[in-house]
C-alpha cells in the first residue's frame, strides 16, 4: 500500500495535477498553482547551493529580484518579447550569481552568510533608490503579456510556461545532482579539506553551484514578474529569504524532492491558513520550529524512512534506466 | 409510447422557465435576495496589521449599523476580508480570491499603495466596482476608471495643501525640511511641483535623515534664510528633532506639518518642550480628533462592536468610506448591479461624520475626497483650525 506513495508515483500524480489545473481551476486557484511552481524553481535552486554544496548564502532573494527586474524592465522599456526578456533575466541573474561567487569563494560559514546578507541588502537598496532605472520604491507595471495564438489569457500563458520550465529544469537538476557535479558538491559540504584531497576542484564546483542556483532564481524571478504584472522592491526583501529557506528546510535540506514538496506544501499551507490570519504567522513559525527540533531532515526524511522508493542516491540506479 | 418533439420542446421550455424563476431576483455576482457580499483587500497580518484591521473595523461598524436598521433595500451586507500583507505579490492572490473564490459584488478596501496598484488590473479585468479606503497613489484613480473610486486624500494632495495653506496665511518666505527616503520623495516631488505652480521658490530646502539625532545645522540654515514658514515632510521623530533644535537656538517660525504629526497634541508631548509646538499646524485627512465630541457616538459604536479596539483616526477613515458606500448602494436601488452602483457613485456627494467636507465623486473625478483639515494647539488642546480644498 505504501508503495503507492513512492516518489515516482507522487511526482507523476503531481505532474498530472499541475498539467490539468488550467482546465478546472478558477483564476485564483490557477494563480496559487503558478506560485507553487515558481517556488519549486526557487527551492530546487537554493537546495543545490545550500543543501548540497553547503554554502550558507543569503543572496537568493536578490538574484530572484535581478531576474524579475531585468525581465520586467526589458519588456517595459524596450518592448522586448516576454520570452526574450525572460532569457535575458536568467542571463543577468546568472552573471550576478557568478559575481557573488567570486568573493564568496574565499568565505565560509558565518562570514559567507554576512557577506551575502550585505549583498542582498545592497541589491534591495539599488531596487529602491535607483529611481531612473528601477522606478524606485513604487516599482513599475510590466506591460500585458501576449500569448496569442496559444491562448488569449495571459495567466494561463504564464502558467503553462512556468509548468514547462519546471518540467525541464527539475529533472535537469536531478540529473546534475546524480552526476560528478552533485557528488563533488556533497563532498565539499562534508569537508572541503577531504574533498580537495580527493582531487575535487573546490573553486570550480562552488562556482558551478552559485551559477546554477542563480539560474534557477533568475528564471523564477522572470516568471514572477510576468505572473504578477508588477515589480516592486519589497517582493525581494529579507522576508523572501526566510520564505525560501523555510521551503528548503521544511521540505528537506539536501533533498531535491524535499525542496519540491516544501515549496508546494508551504504555498498550499499559506493559502489554507490565509483565512485564519494571525494564526497563519504562528502556524508558519511553529512548523519551522517543529521541523528543526523534531524532524531536522525535513518532511522528506519521514518519507525516506517509512515509504519505499524515496531514497535519493547520488548516482544513477537500475531503477532509473 | 412515441414522444412528440413538440411535447419534449414544451417540457424543456417549462423547465427552463422554472429554472429561470428559481434564480434569485438579482442575478448579479455577490448579490442574493437578502445579502450583498463586499470584499475588503488590505493589510491584516504583519507589522502594519493594526492599521488595516482598524480601518476595516470602522467600515464594518457602518455596515453593522446599516444591517441593524433593515439593511440596504432589505439586503444585509456581508463583509469579507482578505490579507494583502501590504505586498504587491500578496495582493494579487488576495484580490483573485475575493473575486473568483468569494465572488464578491464589489471591493471596498486597499491600504498600501503598492499592493493596491498590483491588485488594480485584476479588478479592472473582472469589472468589479472598487472603493479605495486608504491607499494614496494617485494613479489608482487618475485617469478615471468607471469602476474605481477613492475616499482617501492622494499623496500629492497633502503636499499641495501645505503650500496652499502657507500662501493662504500670507507667508512669503517659505522653507522646506524634508527627509529624502522613499516616503519622503513621494511627498517632496509634488511639493516642489506645487511651489512651481504658484511661481515661488523655497527660501531654503533642507534635508534631514528620517531618524536623526541632531537638527541644529538645518535649524541654523533656516534661521539664516529668515523663513517665516517652514513646511515639514518628516516622520514624527525627525520633526521633533527639528522643533527641539530650532527652539533651542531661539528660532520660532510658523511650522506646517504633514499628516504624520496630525495629532498635534500627542506630537507636542513627544517633543517634550513646553511651547515648542505652539506654532505648528498639521494637515490631516479627517476633520476631527478621535476624542472630539462630534465623534463620540461612533467611538461608542466601534468600541462596542470591537472591544479590543481603542477608537482612533484609522477607524474614522473606514467610517467615512463606509458611509459613502452605504449611500451609493441605497441610491443604486433594489435592482442592484455593478453598473448601477458605479453609476450611483459616479455622481454622488456624501457628507460623512469624520471628514471636514463632503466626499464628492463626479464623472470626471474619482478622487472623491479633497478636503484637507488643519489641526493646531488652541489653549493646549488639539483643535481644527482650518480646511483646504485641494486642487491640482
Amino acid at each position: 500500500m505504501l508503495r503507492l506513495f513512492s516518489r515516482r508515483n507522487v511526482m507523476a500524480a503531481g505532474v498530472v495535477f499541475f498539467a490539468l489545473l488550467p482546465f478546472f481551476a478558477n483564476p485564483y486557484v490557477l494563480f496559487i498553482g503558478n506560485l507553487a511552481l515558481m517556488y519549486i524553481l526557487l527551492s530546487v535552486g537554493l537546495n543545490m547551493l545550500l543543501g548540497y554544496a553547503g554554502q550558507l548564502a543569503f543572496a537568493h532573494a536578490a538574484l530572484f529580484g535581478v531576474g524579475a527586474y531585468t525581465t520586467g524592465l526589458l519588456k517595459l522599456e524596450l518592448g522586448l518579447h516576454y520570452g526574450l526578456a525572460l532569457v535575458a533575466g536568467v542571463g543577468l541573474a546568472t552573471v550576478t550569481g557568478l559575481a557573488v561567487a567570486l568573493p564568496a569563494l574565499r568565505l565560509r560559514g558565518l562570514y559567507l552568510a554576512l557577506a551575502t546578507v550585505a549583498f542582498a541588502q545592497a541589491t534591495l537598496w539599488v531596487f529602491t533608490h535607483w529611481n531612473s532605472v528601477t522606478y524606485g520604491g513604487a516599482g513599475f507595471r510590466v506591460p500585458p503579456l501576449d500569448f496569442e495564438p496559444f491562448t488569449s489569457r495571459p495567466d494561463i500563458g504564464v502558467y503553462v510556461l512556468t509548468f514547462v520550465i519546471v518540467l525541464v529544469s527539475v529533472p535537469l537538476g536531478w540529473n546534475m545532482l546524480r552526476s560528478r557535479v552533485g557528488r563533488a558538491w556533497v563532498a565539499i559540504r562534508e569537508s572541503e579539506v577531504a574533498a580537495e584531497s580527493l582531487g575535487i576542484d573546490i573553486t570550480r564546483y562552488k562556482s558551478i553551484a552559485y551559477v546554477v542556483s542563480a539560474m534557477y532564481a533568475g528564471a523564477a524571478g522572470g516568471l514572477f514578474a510576468g505572473m504578477l504584472g508588477i515589480v516592486t522592491p519589497e517582493s525581494f526583501d529579507l522576508f523572501q529569504v526566510i520564505v525560501h529557506f523555510c521551503m528548503v528546510i521544511v521540505g528537506g535540506l539536501g533533498s531535491l524532492w524535499g525542496g519540491v514538496l516544501g515549496a508546494v506544501g508551504l504555498v498550499g499551507l499559506q493559502e489554507v491558513l490565509r483565512a485564519f490570519r494571525h494564526l497563519q504567522e504562528i502556524a508558519f513559525g511553529g512548523l519551522i520550529l517543529f521541523t528543526v527540533l523534531v524532524i531536522p531532515g525535513g518532511a522528506v526524511s519521514l518519507l525516506k524512512r517509512y515509504v519505499p522508493g524515496w531514497k535519493e542516491p547520488l548516482r544513477r540506479t537500475e531503477h532509473d534506466e | 409510447m412515441k414522444r412528440s418533439p413538440f411535447a419534449a420542446g414544451t417540457a424543456a421550455a417549462v423547465l427552463a422557465a422554472a429554472w429561470m424563476h428559481a434564480v434569485p431576483a438579482s442575478a448579479e455576482t455577490g448579490v442574493t435576495d437578502d445579502t450583498i457580499k463586499i470584499g475588503a483587500l488590505g493589510v491584516l497580518t504583519g507589522p502594519n496589521a493594526k492599521f488595516g484591521d482598524t480601518i476595516y473595523n470602522g467600515v464594518e461598524a457602518v455596515y453593522k449599523e446599516a444591517n441593524a436598521t433593515g439593511g440596504i433595500h432589505g439586503r444585509m451586507i456581508e463583509y469579507v476580508r482578505e490579507d494583502d500583507r501590504c505586498q504587491a505579490s500578496e495582493a494579487v492572490g488576495a484580490v483573485k480570491k475575493l473575486i473568483h473564490q468569494h465572488e464578491v459584488f464589489m471591493i471596498h478596501g486597499g491600504a498600501c499603495s503598492n499592493a493596491s496598484l498590483a491588485a488594480k488590473p485584476e479588478i479592472v479585468a473582472a469589472d468589479v466596482p472598487w472603493v479605495i479606503t486608504a491607499s494614496t497613489a494617485s494613479s489608482l484613480t487618475d485617469p478615471v476608471h468607471p469602476r474605481i473610486f477613492t475616499t482617501m486624500l492622494a499623496g500629492w494632495m497633502e503636499s499641495y495643501a501645505q503650500v496652499q495653506y502657507a500662501i493662504d496665511l500670507g507667508m512669503e518666505r517659505i522653507a522646506i525640511v524634508a527627509q529624502h527616503d522613499n516616503w519622503g520623495r513621494s511627498r517632496y516631488d509634488p511639493l516642489i511641483e506645487a511651489f512651481k505652480l504658484h511661481g515661488i521658490e523655497p527660501v531654503a530646502d533642507e534635508e534631514i535623515a528620517p531618524d536623526p539625532t541632531d537638527g541644529t545645522p538645518q535649524a541654523l540654515r533656516l534661521q539664516a534664510a529668515q523663513a517665516d514658514a517652514v513646511i515639514l515632510i518628516l516622520f514624527p521623530k525627525a520633526a521633533a528633532v527639528i522643533l527641539r533644535d530650532a527652539y533651542k537656538i531661539g528660532y520660532k517660525p510658523f511650522l506646517i506639518g504633514g499628516s504624520t504629526v496630525g495629532d498635534v497634541g500627542v506630537f507636542a508631548n513627544n517633543v517634550g518642550i513646553p511651547g515648542a509646538a505652539d506654532k505648528l499646524h498639521a494637515v490631516s485627512t479627517i476633520g476631527y480628533t478621535a476624542d472630539d465630541p462630534a465623534m463620540a457616538e461612533w467611538k461608542a459604536k466601534v468600541e462596542a462592536a470591537f472591544p479590543n479596539d481603542t477608537f482612533n483616526i484609522y477607524h474614522m477613515f473606514g467610517i467615512a468610506s463606509g458611509q459613502f458606500v452605504v449611500e451609493a448602494l441605497k441610491r443604486a436601488g433594489r435592482d442592484l448591479t455593478r453598473e448601477s452602483v458605479s453609476q450611483a457613485m459616479n455622481d454622488l456627494s456624501v457628507e460623512t461624520d469624520p471628514y471636514a467636507g463632503p466626499i464628492t465623486c463626479t464623472p470626471t473625478d474619482h478622487q472623491c475626497h479633497n478636503n484637507a483639515a488643519w489641526f493646531g494647539l488652541v489653549d493646549g488642546v488639539t483643535k481644527r483650525v482650518g480646511v483646504t480644498a485641494v486642487t491640482r
